[in-house]
């Protein structure tokens, strides 16, 4: 294990949030089973006192995930120079089976955290928490989640060996070649900016068409699911090559680093933003016809669609700028 | 959302007034907590600087060192290796190279003596580091003795002090010509300290080495990426190491801000009741909290890092230095560049604002949970 | 009007120290009166008070507020409407120490996120009232009582509510406070405002201007009297 600050950090604030959560979710657990809403009895009262304590620990739990994933990435980039044959953060991430995993693991989590708030704001704009029992399932759907990426994570560190010399007398070149893939593998560029754009398209058709008359929620959200991964896979793709301006450098991560202006941040959180508040109309679709929410409900998806369209919008004007005005020319690749 | 907006403010604005209404408790806990980050931050920069500056020096050390092994310690290599190696494919040139330390009984100090490859100094002249001609008293022009191997002083003139900028390598360095240096250490002349490779292609030194011990099987070829990591790995062993024994006070910390905010004054909680009573919902007295928290992580965050960046960047670490540079008589007085990124700003908050934050979550959510009509009574 | 359907409340229930403050109370209180409980201490007028304000719910029964059932809503709604709906005037006034009356005055209208030049007016002119401008920067520790008791009441209306509750609000004035009090609230209720007040004071409920007073006892109702 290496004991790197950073990768200190990352477990400890990892173990304590996963404690947090799965404390929250004991709760929700005992709300799922005893909440009356008609009920006046004291239990009531404190159950209902309690969801304000899980939303409270959520809330916060969606802001330092979002933290960890971009800690994780610049962590994973800082160290990559202990192992040989790693050039970057995917370097670092395939040193062991778990790296890809635990980021993977953490975007999930921060996903489905994204979309427990949004039906908890949702929830308590009905006079009558209409979506407890849809909440807090999805709470304990959360959870396992959440604990299986603290658990890779630390197996991840606890697994990292890196290739120093150990003793005064010794040097280690023969274990050059560990058959680190310090390159990523990545689609043909020209499909997949035909389907990058159209996907983009169709986010913003569905997303119109939504905002208009108010139909069509469950098929906006999977275009923008889609999108989401579509967009990651490009960035891998084409995207990342304009900003490098290299044909073979389509590390997803390295446009985090300072020498292309942090530009990968407002990129990521960009698209981030999308897919929560896309797949939080969706998730939203089904409750449409409860009698407390059927006022607020087309407002609060309209505005999470509004969202999730500008985002992606914005998202795909940074890449387009960037590859109409970049010097470096991608074709036949 | 204008309304939001207002209703942020207005909460914002009364909790920073009842912040400073009591002064006192919080002040005690802004302290500790800035103390607590201001440590951590320390340790964090100092550890991050030096590392690139380790870095920065080891980019211009040799790609591979050849030196030799007998009985497991490192001794002098044949000269006539030279051609040998010079015929491996990929090695571009290759120099023997001759320096060694030697510890001086009288000011109790290791200096390393090098002979350079470009422009030594002529026979019976040295230049010395800053450090030496500090302790020694010496500048240049003046006459300087050091003891041989054979137990015999030598006398030379000091031609140059090696400048400040660049100390972390020249503090205790003593550069001579190969004659006298060979006269002073005794090394026959058929034999030098180790080579230094170039080598056409990084990826080939792996190979590179492979050969070279097959061809020498006492021979240990070191690879600079391999010292690169190495070093690397040590300082992050040493700051980790600091901050594990640290983690004792910061938890030491962290119960206190529990404690403080599970024990609620009466005073405040009164205060509670009453908004609560004239129509604050618990969602109100949560943000109130959570601004409080935040007002005070920030606060004592932004505290801690400037004090650090000061302790470390103009203090030059004073309170770490020991442990983290090792033991000398002869330290550098480098100052360490400023160098601050994401990274580490992001450990920081994981490492002192979240565990705070969390330990605040229940006694929070408790105080905003009171019950109106307790008030009433 | 304000409609109690056999309320019940229970303190601890179910522990050895269980103990019934109202037994089955069906009450209706018309808006726009003066209406008073009058009862000892311990009769269950605080606690009868505290759920027909929202304060609190009952556990069992139902209440109605103009037609509109309350008592299943969850504490935020219910806060939403106590905070638009009721204004609070406490018998220990109950201000906030360490800031001045004006800032008291404003403090139930954070939440509602009103400019706050706006609200600051609002306040102002409710102090100006109750000749309070220029005491307004002035600590509550600072007031006299007479000073306290009239930032409580107009505290009381800074969300405009269409009810007042006091709880016993003459138990810390004198006479000449008392009369004071009661010619405010008499005042207010020329105003459309609806008084609910719980007072076992002579002055309050002996006052012209009550509408009702209901009787309390041990959680029970045993008298109502209308007049006028």
């Amino acid at each position: 294990m290496i004991l790197h600050p950073n990768i200190l950090a990352l477990f400890i604030s990892s173990v304590l949030i996963c404690l947090m959560t799965l404390y929250a979710t004991y709760h929700g657990a005992v709300i799922l089973r005893r909440w009356d809403i008609s009920s006046g009895s004291e239990l009531q009262l404190s159950l209902e006192r309690r969801t304000y304590l899980i939303s409270t620990i959520l809330s916060y739990f969606l802001g330092f995930q979002l933290v960890s994933m971009f800690l994780f990435v610049q962590t994973a980039d800082s160290i990559c120079h202990l192992f040989v044959g790693a050039m970057c953060a995917v370097g670092t991430l395939t040193a062991n089976k778990f790296g890809y995993p635990t980021l993977l693991l953490k975007m999930l989590s921060f996903i489905l955290a994204g979309l427990w708030l949004i039906l908890n704001h949702a929830d308590n704009q009905g006079y009558d928490y209409p979506l407890i029992r849809p909440k807090y399932i999805l709470l304990l759907i959360l959870a396992p989640f959440l604990l299986a990426e603290t658990v890779v994570q630390g197996i991840y560190f606890a697994g990292l060996q890196p290739d120093i010399i150990t003793s005064c007398c010794g040097s280690l070149f023969s274990q050059a070649s560990r058959g680190i893939a310090s390159e990523i593998i990545a689609l043909p560029s020209n499909p997949m900016k035909i389907i990058f754009y159209s996907c983009i398209a169709a986010v913003m058709t569905a997303g119109t068409r939504l905002y208009m008359n108010g139909r069509g929620g469950y098929l906006f959200a999977g275009v923008c699911g889609l999108t989401f991964v579509v967009s990651i896979v490009s960035i891998i793709s084409f995207i990342s090559l304009y900003f490098y301006e290299m044909p073979s450098h389509h590390c997803p991560f390295c446009i985090l680093q300072k020498e292309y202006g942090y530009v990968g941040y407002p990129l990521y959180v960009l698209l981030f933003s999308g897919v929560v508040s896309g797949l939080g109309v969706g998730i939203l679709q089904p409750f449409r016809r409860k009698e407390s929410l059927m006022d607020v409900l087309p407002a609060i998806q309209r505005k999470l669609a509004a969202l999730s369209v500008a985002s992606f919008f914005i998202f795909s004007l940074i890449v387009t700028w960037r590859i109409a005005f970049s010097s470096f020319k991608l074709e036949g690749y | 959302m204008s309304k939001r907006i207002e209703r942020q403010r207005q909460i914002i604005d009364f909790t920073l007034a009842a912040l400073m209404r009591r002064k006192g408790k919080n002040g005690a806990l802004l302290l500790v907590y800035a103390l607590v980050i201001f440590v951590l931050a320390s340790v964090l920069f100092c550890t991050h600087a030096l590392r690139r500056e380790a870095d920065l020096v080891l980019k211009s050390a040799p790609e591979i060192v050849l030196q030799r092994i007998l009985t497991g310690r490192n001794q002098p290599v044949p000269i006539a290796w030279a051609d040998k190696v010079r015929h491996i494919n990929g090695v571009i040139s290759v120099q023997p190279r001759l320096w060694g330390y030697q510890y001086d009984t009288v000011y109790r100090a290791n200096y390393t003596l090098m002979v350079p490859l470009e422009n030594p100094p002529v026979l019976g002249t040295i230049d010395i580091g800053s450090g030496i001609s500090k302790i020694q008293g010496a500048s240049s022009g003046d006459n300087i003795a050091f003891t041989g191997h054979d137990g015999q002083p030598r006398l030379f003139v000091i031609r140059n002090i090696l400048d400040n900028e660049s100390q972390l390598l020249t503090n205790d360095l003593i550069l001579l010509s190969e004659k006298d240096y060979r006269d002073f250490s005794g090394i026959p002349t058929d034999q030098a300290t180790d080579f230094v490779l170039r080598v056409r292609n990084p990826k080939e030194y792996s190979t590179i080495a492979e050969k070279l011990v097959r061809m020498f099987p006492d021979s240990r070829p070191i690879i600079r990426t391999e010292i690169q990591r190495t070093y690397d790995a040590v300082f992050n062993w040493r700051s980790g190491l600091l901050i594990v024994i640290f983690s004792a006070a910061a938890l030491a910390f962290i119960i206190f801000a529990w404690d403080k905010a599970t024990g609620l004054s009466a005073e405040e909680r009164k205060e509670m009741g009453i908004l609560k009573a004239v129509g604050w919902e618990t969602s109100d007295i949560l943000l109130m909290k959570f601004w409080e928290g935040t007002a005070i992580s920030l606060t004592a965050f932004l505290v801690g890092v400037i004090l650090a960046y000061f302790h470390i960047f103009f203090a030059s670490a004073a309170l770490f230095a020991p442990v983290l540079k090792g033991w000398s008589t002869l330290y550098p007085t480098f100052r360490l560049t400023p160098f601050l990124d994401f990274g580490q700003l992001a450990t920081l908050f994981f490492l002192t604002v979240v565990p705070y934050t969390i330990s605040t979550i229940i006694p929070s959510w408790r105080a905003a949970t009171i019950d109106p009509d307790a008030v009433m009574r | 009007m304000i409609r109690t359907h056999s309320i019940s409340k229970v303190f601890n229930a179910g522990r050895p120290n269980e103990f019934t403050a109202l037994h089955e109370i069906s009450l209706d209180i018309q808006l726009g009166e003066i209406t008073v409980l009058k009862g000892p201490s311990g009769s269950g007028k605080t606690t009868l008070l505290g759920l027909l304000g929202c304060m609190a719910r009952p556990t069992t029964g139902r209440i109605f507020l103009k037609e509109r059932e309350i008592t299943s809503l969850p504490e935020r709604f219910l806060t939403g409407i106590r905070r638009s709906t009721f204004g609070f005037i406490f018998q220990q006034f109950n201000l906030i120490r360490g800031i001045s009356a004006l800032e008291n005055v404003m403090v139930p209208a954070y939440p509602n996120g009103e400019k706050f030049a706006q609200l600051r007016k609002r306040a102002m002119d409710t102090m100006e009232v109750f000749n309070l401008v220029n005491r307004a920067d002035a600590k509550i520790e600072w007031l006299s009582g007479g000073e306290a008791q009239r930032v409580a009441i107009a505290r009381a209306l800074i969300n405009n509510p269409t009810v007042i509750i006091a709880d016993e609000p003459t138990a810390h004035l004198d006479t000449k406070l008392s009369h004071e009090f009661m010619s405010i609230m008499q005042e207010l209720n020329a105003n459309g405002t609806t008084i609910i007040l719980a007072s076992h004071d002579p002055i309050v409920y002996d006052s012209s201007q009550i509408n009702r007073i209901i009787e309390m006892r041990d959680g029970r109702v045993v008298h109502e009297e209308s007049r006028s």
